[in-house]
Order: structure tokens, then sequence, then C-alpha cells
């Protein structure tokens, strides 16, 4: 765990650049709703951006507004300053207003090489899924053009397979972090799932058995409360370590950089690879961009309650993100509803100066929970 | 009708009422009448002062009435066997038109009008949005009306329409909400983000899927008939549309700056019935006795301005009017790049087709909802500047507009590269007063015409170059 521990707050961790010293190529996204299994059956690595709770955007204000959601401005001026020079090029999708401005700034005053849009749709019906099939077929055929190499239906199964058998391994990861003793903290678990994102999926198998045989037998005890957390896109390892520091262990989460990432799966694995994936990824993208399926959201959130006996539950969201900032209150009334205590907090993306009245909030919920 | 209504709908409605039975010479200077007797509360004497200025009161009295009949329609519709149906102001609303038993009404239109209309404005409304939890983000265009929804007890309606998926997310959020916490259906018309002909075929699939759903939820049919009733009176609305565009570029602009409003709220409410073409032809009278009289609010047209965005909605008077009064001349705003074209009625599909279209080119669904949020957008504005003789845009920066926000640079980027105008950056909330005071707004405007705009048209600024002096620093 030290390992993963150590590369997940690189940027550029050992592993892209053993890769790109080996001529390798990367292709940086975003969302989760890109299926990256196409990406690595053409043998290039997908890299999934993240900020890492850097805050300062002096840059990225020049061109995204005060009115932005800060995760994206931090991802911007990470962009703009150099961080992510190894990327080979971008997938952009339509996630969310600010993620599209995000990309459309990026790209206008610093080129990337090689940038394609992958349109998601935002709402899951027939008409809708037969676009998003095409859309992952022209994703496909762009990345065939730009890097020459034409990707081979076997080589997407063999990746889905790949996935599929990482996928477990999380899985396994978060059944020893949702058991009685848990065996992870929620700050690992988002280590995992970073370093999840950004190593080719050979040396993540290997790396994810490594920490599951690690802290199997681990038991974590002396903490206040087992608490979820969900909401706006984070990778802020700092603001999970500080609501544990004060005793509510993380033990399980509704997050795009993690739960959300990987549970998915799908029972019947054949026929056309590209079709597959486009019902993987659209029919249960667990996102708030996504219309007419809240039932679907709000079950997601309460079997993870239900699963990780949690005791509370810790909604966050971005100011300005729009569709978590809206979807939080729905979920805080549903889960409300079944009488389960709710956090609701709004924040400034990696603020240290947030974090004293975050903690706070955090605090006096203990507080509720343990005087229940 | 409610004696004592208290939610935002109820009480416009039973102002509005009075329009209904009032004869047309009381109207006329009912205005005038009660700005005289001042008994009006505070925030509507702005409105009802600019409303009624000799310029504006004939189309304003038209414009009013047509109003009054949207809004009555959705009174009484369950009287009449009809359902309402809430719409987001990108969805036109002639396809709700086309059914017998229903009944559209408007979010961002219902907010205008209580903010302008009545005491105490929208803000109450707002806040019982608040106090569910709901961020201070949401946009007050429709969370005003929205809130009255959540929050009081206010007319409801049966059905919503969500358009912006794809166009605006905080618009689909919130319309969603208010279906899940009412309990009442939600049908979507998402925005394929792609500008080739593949989006624009899904579009029109999408609209022939949403059209089948009403027709189930309605228990009617939208027969060729019915549509084509309806496409033609649009048709003729596009004409006036499009005289009253080509009307904007005389100089001094012969169209008074407010019908800037009611052109889209035109658009957003009545587009294809007769209210509309009245009202419509009543802007066009009254512009061309202008343009014939040369008349214009000022003794000069100083400066031409474009609103790449929404403009200001809280103060008519403070906006619309002092503008024009100082010479600064509104060419329309955001809302008015609709771009309406004739629909093609030569059978069912085509008239759906027809209908797509409209909805493709509704404004916001085809600039930010296009493929690239900054693209369409600057494309527009720059045509609509060149077409209109703009001397420069502003931009109004209502804050809760996170797509305009954060391709705003690329904006003002492209301006300057291809037409040199200038933008002026402004930031408020174009329905709520308190985040930015009328008097601030119109210092910012009236400091950026004569210190940008009039200098720049003057010609190049002479660089002041320092006595070079032995010795002096």
């Amino acid at each position: 765990m030290d390992e993963i521990i150590k590369q997940s707050k690189l940027f550029e961790n050992d592993h892209v650049k053993k890769w790109k010293s080996q001529g390798g190529r990367v292709l940086g996204y975003i969302c989760v709703a890109t299926p990256t299994e196409i990406i690595e059956a053409a043998g290039i690595l997908p890299y999934r951006v993240r900020a890492l709770g850097s805050s300062q955007t002096e840059i990225a204000d020049a061109h995204l507004s005060r009115f932005n959601c800060s995760f994206c401005r931090s991802c911007l001026q990470l962009g703009l300053e150099g961080k992510f020079d190894f990327l080979d090029g971008m997938i952009e999708t339509n996630g969310c207003d600010h993620l599209r401005g995000m990309i459309e700034n990026w790209h206008y005053a610093k080129k990337f090489d090689f940038l394609h849009y992958l349109r998601v749709p935002h709402v899951n019906d027939k008409n809708s899924m037969a676009f998003f099939e095409e859309e992952l077929g022209l994703f496909k055929k762009a990345i065939e053009d730009r890097f020459g190499s034409a990707i081979k239906d076997e080589a997407i199964w063999d990746q889905i397979k790949k996935q599929e058998s990482i996928r477990a391994r999380l899985r396994t990861i978060y059944e020893i972090r949702e058991r009685k003793e848990p065996g992870f903290t929620g700050a690992d678990a988002l280590s995992i799932l970073l370093i999840a994102s950004a190593v080719p999926s050979d040396a993540l198998d290997a790396m994810l058995s490594r920490a599951i045989e690690e802290r199997k037998d681990k038991k974590l005890t002396g903490y206040r409360a087992r608490l979820l957390l969900a909401g706006s896109v984070t990778d802020e390892l700092d603001f999970v370590k500080e609501i544990e520091s004060m005793g509510g262990l993380v033990v399980t989460d509704a997050l795009c950089y993690g739960s959300r990432a990987f549970w998915t799966q799908s029972a019947e694995k054949d026929g056309d690879p590209v079709k597959f994936l486009a019902r993987m990824y659209l029919e249960k993208l667990m996102c708030p961009r996504m219309f007419d399926d809240f039932p679907a959201r709000r079950d997601f959130v309460l079997s993870a309650v239900e699963r990780a006996k949690v005791d509370g539950v810790v909604l966050v969201h971005n100011k300005f993100c729009d569709v978590h900032g809206v979807d939080n209150v729905q979920l805080r009334l549903a889960l409300e509803k079944k009488g389960v205590l709710v956090l609701q907090l709004e924040k400034e993306y990696g603020a240290k100066a947030d974090m004293g009245r975050l903690k706070t909030r955090v605090q006096a919920f203990l507080e509720r929970i343990g005087g229940r | 009708m409610k004696l004592f209504p208290v939610g935002l709908f109820d009480r416009l409605a039973n102002q509005l009422a009075v329009l209904t039975f009032l004869p047309e010479p009381v109207l006329k200077s009912a205005g005038t009448l009660l700005l005289k007797l001042n008994v009006l509360p505070d925030d509507m004497q702005n409105a009802v002062a600019s409303l009624f200025a000799p310029r504006n009161k004939d189309a304003s009295l038209a414009f009013l009435k047509m109003i009054s009949a949207w809004m009555m329609n959705a009174r009484d519709a369950e009287k009449n066997g009809k359902k309402v149906i809430l719409l987001p102001f990108n969805f036109p609303p002639e396809v709700i038109h086309a059914f017998e038993k229903a009944a559209p009404l408007t979010s961002e239109v219902m907010s205008t009008l209580g903010v302008v209309g009545l005491k105490g404005q929208g803000e109450q409304y707002w806040d019982m949005a608040m106090g569910l939890g709901l961020p201070d983000h949401m946009c007050s265009a429709n969370t005003v009306e929205l809130g009255s929804m959540l929050g009081s007890e206010d007319f409801k309606p049966q059905a919503i329409i969500s358009a912006a998926p794809g166009g605006c997310d905080v618009n689909s959020k919130i319309h969603e909400f208010v279906a899940h916490y009412l309990g009442i259906p939600q049908f979507f018309l998402q925005k394929p983000p792609e500008d080739t002909g593949r989006g624009f075929k899904l579009y029109v699939v999408y609209m022939h899927e949403l059209i089948k759903q009403l027709e189930q939820f309605l228990g009617e049919e939208m027969t060729e008939a019915k549509l084509r009733k309806v496409a033609e009176k649009c048709n003729r609305c596009t004409e006036l549309f499009l005289e009253m565009w080509d009307l904007h570029k005389a100089a001094p602009c012969p169209v008074p700056n407010v019908f800037s409003l009611f052109l889209y709220g035109t658009r957003f409410t009545m587009w294809g019935t007769d209210e509309a073409i009245a009202n419509l032809e009543a802007m066009v009278a009254i512009t061309k006795k202008r343009l014939a009289e040369k008349a214009y609010p000022a003794p000069k047209e100083i400066a031409r301005c474009l609103w790449c965005y929404t403009s200001y909605y809280f103060d008519f008077f403070g906006f619309f009017n002092w503008m024009e009064e100082q010479g600064y001349t509104h060419l329309g705003d955001g809302l008015d790049l609709c771009f309406p074209e004739m629909v093609d009625t030569s059978s069912r599909d085509s008239m759906i087709a027809g209908l797509a279209r409209s909805a493709w080119n509704m404004p916001m669904t085809r600039q930010v909802g296009g493929e690239s949020m900054s693209r369409s957008w600057t494309n527009d504005v720059i045509y609509a500047s060149k077409e209109l003789n703009a001397d420069c845009v502003i931009f109004c920066g209502h804050h809760s507009c996170k797509q305009t926000w954060s391709v705003v640079s690329i904006l003002r980027s492209e301006l300057a590269k291809r037409t040199e105008l200038p933008l002026l950056v402004l930031q408020g909330d174009a329905w709520i007063k308190k985040m930015t005071p009328m008097s601030v707004i119109q210092q910012e405007i009236d400091e950026f015409v004569k210190n940008v705009v009039v200098k720049k048209s003057a010609g190049a600024r002479k660089v002041r170059r320092r006595k070079e002096q032995d010795g002096d620093n």
C-alpha cells in the first residue's frame, strides 16, 4: 500500500514515466463515461486527469471564471502550467457544463496534439443508445486514424476481460473496506482508485493483488462512526484524511473517482464489443448528469448504506456544481425519509481555507451520530 | 380567482385578469393614472413607468394582452379540459399550442413577469427554493417561479418538459427536481451536442418520440390539420420577427429598447397563435412609424449595443429606458438569437421536422448547446453584431450561467480578433436586484460607452509620449 499511496500523489507517476520512456502513448480523459477499454486495446495508456487537491487557479481564472467549479479550474491551471504535457491527446466528454468549458479553454490556450469529443447522451433510451454505439465507433476510428493502429474486436474483448478482473479486485477491496472491522481507510481506497486510472492494467492487477493480500487481515478499530461519502468529483486525499482524523471512517463511497467508476458489470460478453461497451457505460452511468434515472442513483447509494452498515452519509458538492448540488438535495430528502442521517456540504475544491469550516461541520455531524 | 393569492402564478393571474375585461381607453390611461396617483409599490413603479412611456405604451398593451391570454389559458385549463405543461424557455411552445387539450406555461417568462409585476419582486419565491436546501448558484430565471411552486400554495402544472439536457445543467436539474418533488411526469427533449446532420437527425427522432409521449399523456392525437394551423401561424410570426430584425438595422434605431424583450417574450409563450401575430404586427407598425419619423428617445444615438446573453429584468425603467435615453441603443440580446425559419407545411413529418428545427435554433440550445459551447455562441454574436452594426457587445454576467461564464473569455478574444468590437463583462443577477444594484450597472455601462466605445469610434487613440529631458527619469 505504501507504494500505491506514494504513486497516487504524483501527476506523472513512475509507471507513466516508464511507459513513456518505452515509447508508449498516453491519452487523457476526465469523465467516467469514457470506455478506457478501447484506448487500452489500441496499446495506449488511458490516464484520468486529476488535480490532487491543488487549489491554485490564477492562470485558469483568466479563462474560466470564479463562477465555474474549482475542480475544473484546478485541472485547467495544471494543464496550462504543463503538468500534463506527457499526454499525447485528450478525450473530451459532455460530462457537465464546467468540464466542457475547461476543455474548450485548455484547447484554445494550448492546443492538444489530439482531441476527440465523445458525445454521451443525457437520457438512456433506445435512440440514444443507438447514437452512443455510433459514437463509440467514431471514438475507436479516431484513435485508429491518429495513432495508426487498427483496433481489433478481440483486443477490445481482451481489455474488457482484463477490466472485469480489475473491477472484481476493486470490489474485493471494497468488501474489505466495508466489513465490520475494515482493512482499508477511505483515504487508502481513494489512493487505490487514483492509481487505478493512471497505470497500465497489467501493472494494476498485480498492485491490487498485493494490496488485498496485505490488508485482508488488517482490522481498523477505534473510529467513532462509519460514513459514506458521495457527491461531486473529488480526488482530494486530504479532505478524506481530515474527515477520518476526527474519527469518521469513510467505509464506502458513491464518488466518481470511487465506486461509481468500477461498480458496473454486465453479464453477457459476446457479439460486438463496441455495442457491449455502449450498453455497459450508458445504462449504468451513475451520474447526475443523466436524466430520468434518479431512482437508480438513489438505490445505488441506499444499497451501499445497507451493505456497509454506515452510521451517516456525507453528501458533498463543489461550489457551482449544479448537477450534484441539486441531486444532493434530492438524495438528502430520500435518505432522510429512510431514517439515514445526512450531512450536506458545499465546498471549494482543494481549498485549505475551507477546511476549518468543513471540520466543524463534520465534528458536529459525528456528535449527532454519537448522540443517536 | 383566489381572493388572497400567495403564489407567484396566482398573484400575477389576478393582476392580468383585470386586463381582459377593462375597455381599451381605460387600459391606455391606466398606467399613467396609476403612476400619477403614486399608489404602486416601488418595485412595480419602474416597470409600469417603462411600459407606459409614450413610445412603448401601445406595444406594451399589445404584449400584456397576449401574455394575459397565455396566462388565462393556463389558469382556466382544468375548467376547459386541458392539462398545463410547464416548459423551459428553450422549448418551442407551438408544439403545445398544436394540442387542444394542453396549455403551455414557461418558467422563465413567469419569473420575469413576477419580478417586474409583483410587490417584493421574486425574492420571497427564490428564498422558498433556498429553504429546501437548493444551492444559491441556481438560476433565478426559473428558480423564482419554481420556488413558488415548491414552497407556496400556488398553481401547479400537470407535467414538465425538459429541453435543457445538453444545453444547460442547472435548468435541467431544477426542472427534474420540481417534477420529482411535485410527483408529476417529465418528458425530455435532449440536445445532441453534434452540429452535423447526424445530431439533427437524432433530434428529429427525439421530437417524434416526445410528441408520441404527449399524445399518450393528453389522450389526443396531434393531427396534421391541427399542426398545419399552428405551423402557418408560426410562419407569419417568423415573417414579422424577421421584419423586426431588419428594422433594427436602421440608424438611429427606430426600435424601442424594451421591444427586444417583447420579441422573445412572444417567442417563448404564444408563437403560432393569433395573439402573437397581433402583438408582432403592433410592434412592426409602431417601429415603421418611428422609422418614418426618424424618432429616437435621445438627441443622438451614441452607441449601438448588442447584449450577447440576457438583459437585466428587475428594473425595466432603469435598464431599457435609461439606456435609450442616454443614446445607448439595445439592439437585442442573446435571447433574440433564435433565428426562426419557415416551416414546410406540406406534410405532418415536414412540420414536425420544422418544429425540431425551431427547437434546435432556440436560444441557449443553439449556442451553448452546440457541439462547441464557444464556437456557436461566438459565431452568432459576431453575425448579429455585424448585421445590426453594433458598436460594442455587453455580457450581463448572470452569475448562474456557468456555460457562458466558462467561455466568455473565448468570445472576448474572438470578437477582438474578428470584429475589433469591445466586450463589456458585467456581473449580476438578471432577475434579482440584490446582487448588483441598477445604479452600479448603469455606471459601468456609462463608463464603458464613454471611455471605450465612443473614443474607439472617434479614431485610434493617440499615444502620449513623455518629453525626453536630460537627467529626467
